[in-house]
């Protein structure tokens, strides 16, 4: 037996206990931050302005609106398109002999309204060659930065944004459309990698691509937005921090970074999605923030990612959209209306995201037939197949 | 070969195929073929003709169940409106038991030397086909010594009801079927009656 549950029922027991009496907690935390959002109500451009001069260890939600404004959902058009993209991929394994990646992305696209119809695709794409293995950056040599592990969760991300962007060009001019992607349109993960690795995935690679379907908006109506289902982000809770904070300019590392017990951890353990719970009514959004993060800040330019809350059922989702969306009314009320009517019709998630992961999906199965293939494929060649001995302990077991 | 069978109807393509029967996945969606029709497959050598006996529409992946979706429309055709991704998730299919096959324009009723081939096209039989094949009711033994999902004598019944369309005369046709039947079930009058009984249309 490889995992022992009998070790594990008193350890289980244990964080239970914990989970309830922090639950009780957070309780009392989300209790004081509706307190202080309703205080908040009518100081909100000195809420902004304190925000705009704070130097905060957390990530604070800039502000357009007042915390509490939510928003009705407009009728669904009688003609609408969704576009949606997610992937999967094989990483490359060091114990395989073959250096080598695989992404698969799966695409959908679904028409509603007098002639409804809908087109499920998915775009396999195995990468081989050394330009696709590493990033180099231009004009240096000696530096590359080998795209594996988290570096090709975000190329995938690009792959992704690609595919929408090849979708959204195929589509007729005269229908209003959303373009979806699953998660954060904001790749955090590329703050932990030298600068060319963003320049190349991000400036040349995803920002470009929004950039190309921003444009179609010169001829019709496209919206870009990304779905993230029970996020767990504080960035409008941090606003009641920086809110409650004595301190005129809070600077956590100034004021806070001796003192055990802050005044803002009043509102501690409190998530977003907690607070508008109980400030939407079902299919409500909220006010529109802005992400102050600093990967945007630096990269993001006229696509500065915004977000707002949504009620779907019992959950609260999250939707990120570039700036030119939540800038533009229609766009803006597109998303709100069809990302709710998408979670309707997908048993509370949106069906165009539910299907394109089930077209993206590489099963472990499936990695094991990849691998087996690329190896007889090897051997059919003559090629040498070297597996480490680690690879093959793990396949043929013994006793 | 093809060029000949341009004008038959295509029904869908072999997906699963054994000696004794074959499946094939439809064209399109909820299209299959009423159960008893007389269909045929082509392979290099020899056309394999077989009675549909069974048929499903399930989802393209198994683990993935269709679920119910219909209660707040006022019919069902609403849903496929509301949900187009459903026709590209789903697929029919039917399953045929090969009771015959034709060489060098020879009709045999028995058991072809190969099964089908995969992804060669099923189609309908013509009229003219189906009145050749039924000549003989050496097909009939075929279909009362297999073991399938759905009563043997169901299957025989929808098959002579399918095949006596063709004639100008149906029920003389079917009066032929019944005395063969006869002959073939012995004194298992239970089961004639059945079947009889299954032939009225």
């Amino acid at each position: 037996m490889s995992l022992d549950l009998s070790k594990v029922i008193p350890q289980v027991g244990g964080m239970i206990t914990k989970l309830k009496s922090d639950g009780e907690e957070r309780q009392k935390h989300l209790q004081h931050s509706l307190d202080i959002l309703c205080n908040q109500i009518d100081n909100i451009e000195d809420l902004a302005e304190k925000i705009e001069s704070s130097k905060t260890s957390w990530l604070v939600a800039g502000l357009t609106d007042r915390l509490d404004q939510h928003y009705k959902v407009f009728p669904v058009p009688p003609e609408f398109t969704v576009i949606a993209t997610d992937g999967s991929h094989i990483d490359v394994d060091r114990h395989q002999s073959a250096r080598c990646y695989l992404i698969n992305i799966g695409t959908v696209m679904l028409h509603y309204g007098i002639s409804p119809h809908a087109i499920l695709n998915s775009v396999p794409h195995l990468c081989s060659k050394a330009e696709d293995l590493v990033i180099t950056p231009t004009g240096i040599k000696g530096r590359e930065q080998p795209i594996e592990g988290n570096l090709l969760g975000i190329k995938r991300s690009v792959e992704e944004c690609y595919q929408l962007v090849k979708l959204a060009g195929e589509l007729p001019q005269n229908i209003q459309t959303i373009a979806l992607v699953d998660g954060s349109l904001i790749l955090w993960s590329l703050e932990a990698y030298p600068q060319f690795v963003a320049e190349e995935l991000l400036d040349k690679g995803y920002l470009h691509y929004i950039e190309e379907i921003r444009k179609l908006n010169s001829d019709r109506e496209i919206a870009l937005a990304s779905y993230i289902s029970f996020p767990r982000s504080t960035d409008v809770v941090n606003t009641l921090r920086v809110a409650i904070c004595p301190h005129g300019s809070p600077d956590c590392d100034r004021y806070c970074s001796t003192s055990d017990r802050r005044d803002c951890d009043v509102v501690a353990g409190v998530r977003d999605r907690d607070l508008f719970s109980n400030i939407l009514g079902q299919g409500d959004r909220s006010s529109v923030f802005i992400s102050r993060s600093s990967i945007v800040k630096k990269w993001y330019g006229i696509h500065q990612i915004y977000f707002f809350y949504l009620k779907v059922e019992d959950e609260i989702a999250r939707i990120e959209i570039p700036q030119w969306v939540a800038e533009d009314e229609s766009l803006l009320n597109l998303v709100h209306t069809l990302v709710l009517d998408q979670c309707q019709r997908g048993q509370g998630y949106p069906v165009a995201l539910s299907e394109a992961h089930e077209k993206a999906v590489v099963t472990g199965v499936d990695r094991e037939n990849f691998w087996q293939f690329v190896e007889s494929s090897m051997t059919d060649d003559h090629l040498p197949t070297f597996t480490s001995a680690k690879s093959r302990s793990k396949r043929t077991r013994w006793i | 070969m093809n060029i000949r069978m341009d004008n038959a109807q295509r029904l869908g393509e072999v997906i699963e195929a054994s000696t004794t029967d074959f499946t094939a996945q439809c064209f399109e969606l909820f299209q299959s073929p009423p159960l008893g029709s007389l269909v045929k497959t082509i392979d290099e050598s020899a056309e394999l003709f077989g009675i549909v006996c069974h048929a499903t529409t399930a989802s393209l992946e198994t683990g993935r169940r269709p679920i119910a979706r219909g209660k707040d429309e006022t019919n069902d055709e609403a849903i496929y409106q509301s949900n187009p991704q459903l026709l590209q998730l789903l697929r029919s299919e039917f399953s045929v038991l090969v009771v015959g096959h034709k060489k060098n324009e020879k009709l045999y009723y028995y058991l072809p030397p190969k099964p089908a081939r995969i992804h060669s096209f099923v189609y309908l039989s013509s009229t003219d086909e189906m009145k050749e094949f039924s000549q003989s009711f050496d097909f009939l033994n075929v279909l009362l010594n297999s073991h399938l999902l759905i009563p043997t004598e169901e299957l025989v019944a929808a098959a002579l009801r399918q095949i006596s369309q063709v004639f100008e005369d149906p029920y003389s046709f079917l009066v032929t079927a019944g005395k063969e039947l006869a002959i073939l079930l012995g004194g298992d009058f239970n089961q004639i009656k059945t079947i009889m009984g299954k032939l009225k249309q």
